[in-house]
């Protein structure tokens, strides 16, 4: 890789904490909530004048909190590394969504590389395996150049109506953009509703879910984009590569004070009138430039 | 060291009538607390009445904490703070029949 010289692949080997990623050249922000939220935050829908004019679905996306993983019957799991890990949690009705975004925004129209561990598990209100209550987490860039706003979506489809699926899809339709307010100036669209999901090439993807709703294991994620042709470079989760030649992004016309935008998102959603949580232990998102 | 501080809107333009009950929020990590809840809009018989706060160690079960919240039957903001609550936070009430607020609630939390 252009830039990644012997001297900061040593210094990435040597400290525990970046060891276990491989970014690119520049590392634009590292977050491993052992020290705050470090600017993820709650996603809210568009509005002017009254929040009513907000489109119903973004009206009560569930914010991140710091959760040092504590279960009922076996107490603090803590993070993968250190305490706590930034936690989305579902309320407990079916299709509720927890949302946390980072906004930022690039410098180089070259490639980015987000790199996370996360966790996902329904709240142990029961005593059983429950592996099929949380149905989706997600990760997605929101992202804007000087022509097109791009929308990279993937999630990890766990279940649906009850039934197993574990699948990776990524999402390309764009959802309908409808007018708020009465200025001109705003407008909103749902992307993350739950329609035009397509599946990733492959095989389902079993994740490692353990035997009990209150053990949970840590996955890795690298989603690899390039900003200049506003393509897929890279999916990985865990063991497995994907092919993401035929994995597209959201694309639609450039908006009005969105420039240069480079936003992260995570979501969870619950496929069951019961909480679900998705834990992220730490995210590194790099950039490729000299 | 500056003390770490984080504001939760655990609640947003959502309408309290009867019973409410406020998300489980973790706070482990902070020693002090302030709920807000702002009331844009009331109708009904809603002065006087208090929201409780809660606390629980798993965030399912759950125990009145001491503290209490004012809810204000007009637009404007009261709050309740505490300190020493351990893990997961929420606030709890009832509202007597034909009282309803729309509300905003926010959890002020810090070292």
């Amino acid at each position: 890789m252009p830039g990644y010289d012997r001297t900061y692949s040593a210094a990435l080997r040597a400290d525990p904490r970046l060891s276990r990623f491989d970014p690119l050249s520049h590392i634009i922000f590292f977050d491993d909530f052992d020290n705050g939220l470090q600017g993820w935050t709650a996603l809210i829908g568009n509005y002017e004048k009254s929040l009513n004019s907000m489109l119903p679905p973004y009206r009560d996306l569930r914010p991140p909190m710091l959760s040092n993983a504590t279960m009922w019957d076996t107490g603090s799991a803590g993070a993968l590394d250190g305490t706590y890990a930034m936690k989305l949690a579902t309320r407990a009705e079916a299709g509720g969504l927890a949302v946390a975004v980072k906004r930022a925004t690039w410098r180089v129209q070259g490639p980015i590389q987000l790199e996370a561990y996360v966790t996902f598990k329904p709240e142990a209100t029961e005593l059983e395996l429950s592996e099929r209550d949380v149905r989706a987490f997600g990760v997605l860039f929101d992202l804007q150049d000087a022509e097109r706003r791009v929308m990279p979506h993937l999630r990890y489809l766990n279940a649906q109506a009850g039934a197993p699926v574990a699948r990776w899809q990524y999402k390309k339709d764009r959802e309908a953009l409808e007018d708020i307010g009465a200025s001109g100036k705003t407008r909103s669209h749902f992307h993350l509703a739950p329609t035009g999901w397509l599946e990733a090439p492959g095989d389902p993807q079993p994740l490692c879910y353990n035997e009990i709703a209150t053990k949970q294991n840590w996955h890795y994620l690298k989603v690899g984009f390039d900003l200049a042709s506003m393509s897929f470079l890279s999916f990985r989760c865990n063991d497995r590569v994907y092919d993401v030649s035929q994995i597209a992004p959201m694309v639609m016309p450039a908006m009005a004070n969105l420039w240069c935008m480079l936003n992260t998102v995570f979501w969870v959603e619950t496929d069951l009138d019961k909480r679900a949580f998705l834990y992220v232990d730490s995210v590194l998102l790099s950039g490729e430039w000299s | 060291m500056m003390r770490h501080s984080h504001t939760a809107v655990v609640e947003r333009n959502r309408v309290w009538k009867g019973t409410f009950e406020t998300e489980p929020y973790e706070a482990a990590w902070a020693g002090e607390a302030i709920f807000f809840v702002r009331t844009l809009e009331a109708s009904g018989p809603a002065a006087d009445v208090h929201a409780r706060v809660q606390i629980s160690p798993d965030g399912m079960y759950w125990c009145d904490e001491g503290a209490r919240v004012p809810l204000r039957g007009e637009p404007g903001v009261a709050f309740g703070r505490l300190r020493h609550f351990g893990h997961y936070l929420r606030l709890v009430g009832e509202l007597p029949e034909g009282a309803e607020i729309r509300v905003v609630v926010y959890l002020s939390l810090k070292e």
